[in-house]
């Protein structure tokens, strides 16, 4: 299994090789690369809404440019940075965890990027003055058939673009990990990170077609007069409510579950310890696949859908809890008699952990009728998703970006500025999104560009604005140290963190073909067994 | 009839001081309930975790992990107690949401329609209230205004004590209408009726805000409702309120 050979690394490639490249690797980084721009990009327009919402009035925008901000702020966090950041992931490691030499289908690979390339550029040109979308990121009819929400034709097209591009990459990932595993790495075997792209991927070929569909009629009853959901013309605009959910509650499991698979990987390495119930890991991953096509409903508690379906469905809601707990148990377990490590990747991932704790737990009243009536379209339901997408995904993101930043560059990261970038992370997220949920709970209501003067509103507001900023500096030390380590970090050895998960066996940056000849993988191998490295030094 | 074994048992053992505005009652239940069960699961994943992240350092004496095989018992507990947990969650929020959501009977009815941007009242002998989103910004500074500065006829009126059925429609696109003392909300869509209930027993003035964006004023679509006494209410309204338990006909179109 040992790789020799002198290549030139996948970094030093000319700006053509980048361009008409079909390898997995490339194609990653350059997913991550535009994610985290556009991750940046989304959280200036936070920037933006936070300074507005610092004191009732307008001070900096009128409501148009508000709206424009927050419609930007949630596409761009959604389908760029929560569920991009994972094509990223699944791109670059995927087949060197299974020891294949590319995806099945490599030039699919590089389509399904050039598509999300493209419709990054058409995102970016939503932010000049007279192209900005004004409809949320839900998109809900009536309020998207109006002149005065921006191009629904335009939006309609990114959603196009960036459904076939996951669609392929789900297709893509799905048939190179079902087909393409080297000898030895059985599915019961395999990363716990693989299981959860798995599922993520199904997940995608199942439901992104629900949205595209929402989409395109969408267009047609803007631009040929047809009449699914403009209800002027007999159409029911709920349709569109119930399609949309139908995707777009399941994305939040694309969003997450990669983040659960990359917890996993990061847990149980610097606890040097199989990951506690691994069985019930997967079987958990697989339980929060298949329900969580199951609730959509929830988000419409208070659309004026029958009452009897809103009891069904807040059953199956905050049944999702259940798989999604056990999950978080098995993690606490796994640092039980763990001899752990806290590098900067662990304590990132820790934080996701306990973060993610007050995400769930803050989920499970929005599945009950009787406290959603309150809650629902306030700035709790914002705070919650907040403490899942904005610090789980995202912690865990940077955590991912910082365990394998030695296997995608070759060097090392620095450990004392991504502490400190953690610290300020969570102070001002805390503060930030705490707040957001205590807030809504007083029943300030989402997407207001104003707000009347009640002294408590205020208050909480002025903090939440101070915690964004304090946010927006541990974001910005965390990617300077990222950007800077990859020209100036010091050289890291191929294996820094000693795992025996198979991409950590290949050079680090990997070779352009990852394996000179396809691994056979012993008997006793196993991604967590840190006693088989030691044991086999020299592979 | 509406008071299952649970929510008696639960309002018997609950001791709240009566809100402002009902069924605000049952949110505080629902609300109190979940804190409590959050509290305590998020206290005990995160003791342990803690306890677990020190104790286990890697440090002398601590180089290798020990192995730990899977606990059979212990995975069974924690599958079958968050069910039943979220199970009993999910049942008495159905106990709670059919009094939240059922009007008592012979509850005053009004219909509401929202328009982008603003609200239109209509009483069940013709009355009209229009809550416009122009009469909650200072004209000048087009901040927003306290609720003691938003003028009169921009109020809706409300007999304090009476329940309050809600018939809500829109005009244009979905709004949705949120009584933020009552702690309710539904969506108004354009092409159905919708419905809910509130009743604010203490007179005084009370915010109702849009809580489905719809467009550029979506954050100044509010309205007041202004609370007074059923004498003052009836001077206002131009007679007596209608008798309770026998509804005056008032059909929706």
């Amino acid at each position: 299994m040992a790789v020799a050979g002198v290549h030139r690394p996948w970094f030093g490639a000319t700006l053509k090789e980048w361009i008409f490249t079909t390898d997995h690797k490339k194609i990653g980084v350059m997913y991550g690369v535009t994610s985290l721009l556009f991750f940046l990009i989304a959280g200036i327009s936070a920037l933006g809404i936070r300074l507005e919402l610092f004191q009732p009035g307008l001070q900096y925008m009128d409501e148009d440019t508000y709206n424009a901000l927050l419609t930007t702020h949630g596409v761009l966090m959604q389908f760029w940075w929560a569920v991009g950041v994972w094509s990223s992931f699944g791109n670059f490691l995927l087949p060197l965890m299974i020891g294949a030499r590319d995806v099945a289908f490599p030039r699919l690979n590089a389509l399904s990027y050039w598509f999300f390339f493209s419709a990054s550029v058409l995102a970016v040109l939503t932010l000049l003055p007279g192209n900005h979308i004004r409809m949320m990121w839900t998109g809900y009819p009536p309020i998207s058939l109006n002149d005065n929400v921006g191009q629904v034709a335009y939006y309609a097209f990114i959603i196009h673009l960036l459904g076939a591009s996951s669609l392929a990459t789900a297709v893509n990932l799905v048939v190179t990990n079902l087909r393409m595993r080297a000898p030895g790495i059985t599915l019961g075997k395999m990363n716990l990170f693989l299981h959860a792209f798995l599922a993520m991927n199904v997940i995608q070929i199942l439901g992104v077609p629900a949205l595209a569909g929402a989409v395109t009629m969408l267009l047609l009853d803007k631009y040929f007069h047809t009449a699914f959901f403009d209800p002027s013309r007999g159409g029911d605009p709920i349709l569109y409510q119930n399609i949309f959910w139908f995707y777009s509650h399941p994305v939040v499991y694309v969003m997450v579950l990669p983040a659960f698979g990359v917890i996993s990987e990061i847990v149980a390495t610097f606890s040097r310890r199989e990951i506690f119930g691994r069985k019930s890991m997967i079987a958990a991953i697989w339980g929060i696949a298949i329900l969580g096509f199951m609730v959509w409903i929830h988000h419409m508690f208070t659309s004026g859908i029958p009452d009897w379906i809103k009891i069904i469905f807040s059953y199956t809601t905050v049944l999702i809890g259940v798989p999604t707990g056990i999950k978080i148990f098995n993690w606490v377990a796994t640092l039980y008699k763990g001899s752990i490590r806290y590098t900067t990747p662990m304590l990132y991932i820790l934080s996701a952990i306990f973060m993610f704790l007050i995400g769930g737990l803050t989920g499970i009243p929005l599945g009950l009728p009787a406290f959603d009536i309150n809650v629902q379209d306030s700035h709790f339901v914002v705070g919650h998703f907040h403490y899942v997408l904005g610090m789980t995904v995202t912690l865990v993101a940077f955590g991912g970006f910082f365990y394998w930043f030695p296997k995608v560059t070759g060097r090392m990261y620095s450990e004392f500025w991504g502490k400190v970038a953690l610290v300020l992370i969570m102070v001002g997220s805390n503060l930030f999104y705490f707040l957001q949920l205590i807030v809504g709970l007083e029943g300030m209501p989402r997407r207001y560009a104003d707000y009347p003067p009640i002294p408590q509103w205020i208050t909480l507001h002025e903090l939440q604005t101070v915690g964004a900023f304090i946010l927006a500096v541990g974001v910005g030390l965390a990617v300077l140290n990222l950007v800077l380590s990859a020209k100036f970090g010091p050289k890291a050895p191929d294996n820094p963190w000693e795992s025996p998960s198979l991409e950590w066996l290949v050079p680090s940056p990997p070779p352009p073909h990852n394996f000179d000849k396809i691994p056979h993988m012993p008997e006793d191998w196993d991604p967590y067994n840190y006693e088989w490295l030691s044991k086999h030094k020299k592979v | 009839m509406r008071k299952s074994a649970l929510l008696t048992l639960f309002t018997a053992s609950c001791a709240l001081a009566a809100p402002v505005a009902e069924p605000a009652r049952y949110w505080y239940n629902m609300y109190y309930i979940w804190l409590v069960v959050a509290v305590a699961i998020y206290l005990i994943v995160v003791i342990p975790a803690i306890y677990f992240a020190v104790k286990y350092r890697y440090r002398k004496g601590n180089e290798t992990a020990q192995h730990v095989q899977e606990n059979h018992l212990l995975e069974i507990l924690w599958t079958i107690v968050p069910v039943l947990i979220v199970i009993y969650l999910a049942t008495q929020s159905f106990a709670f949401y059919r009094v939240q959501r059922n009007a008592p009977e012979g509850a005053f009815e009004i219909k509401v329609t929202g328009f982008m941007w603003g609200w239109q009242f209509q009483y069940p002998n013709g009355k009209q209230v229009i809550a416009f989103f122009n009469m909650m910004e200072d004209p000048q500074t087009k901040e927003y205004l306290p609720l003691d500065k938003i003028p009169d006829t921009a109020k809706a009126y409300i007999p304090a004590g009476v329940p309050i059925k809600v018939l809500l429609t829109s005009q244009d696109v979905i709004h949705s209408f949120y009584v933020h003392p009552a702690k309710v909300m539904e969506d108004a869509v354009p092409g159905r009726i919708t419905h809910l209930w509130f009743q604010i027993n203490q007179p005084g003035e009370y915010w109702v805000f849009c809580r489905e964006y719809c467009g550029t004023k979506h954050s100044k679509m509010a309205a007041v409702l202004k609370v007074v006494p059923k004498e003052e209410f009836e001077k206002w309204y131009g007679g007596p309120l209608p008798i309770q338990g026998k509804q005056v006909s008032f059909n929706i179109q």
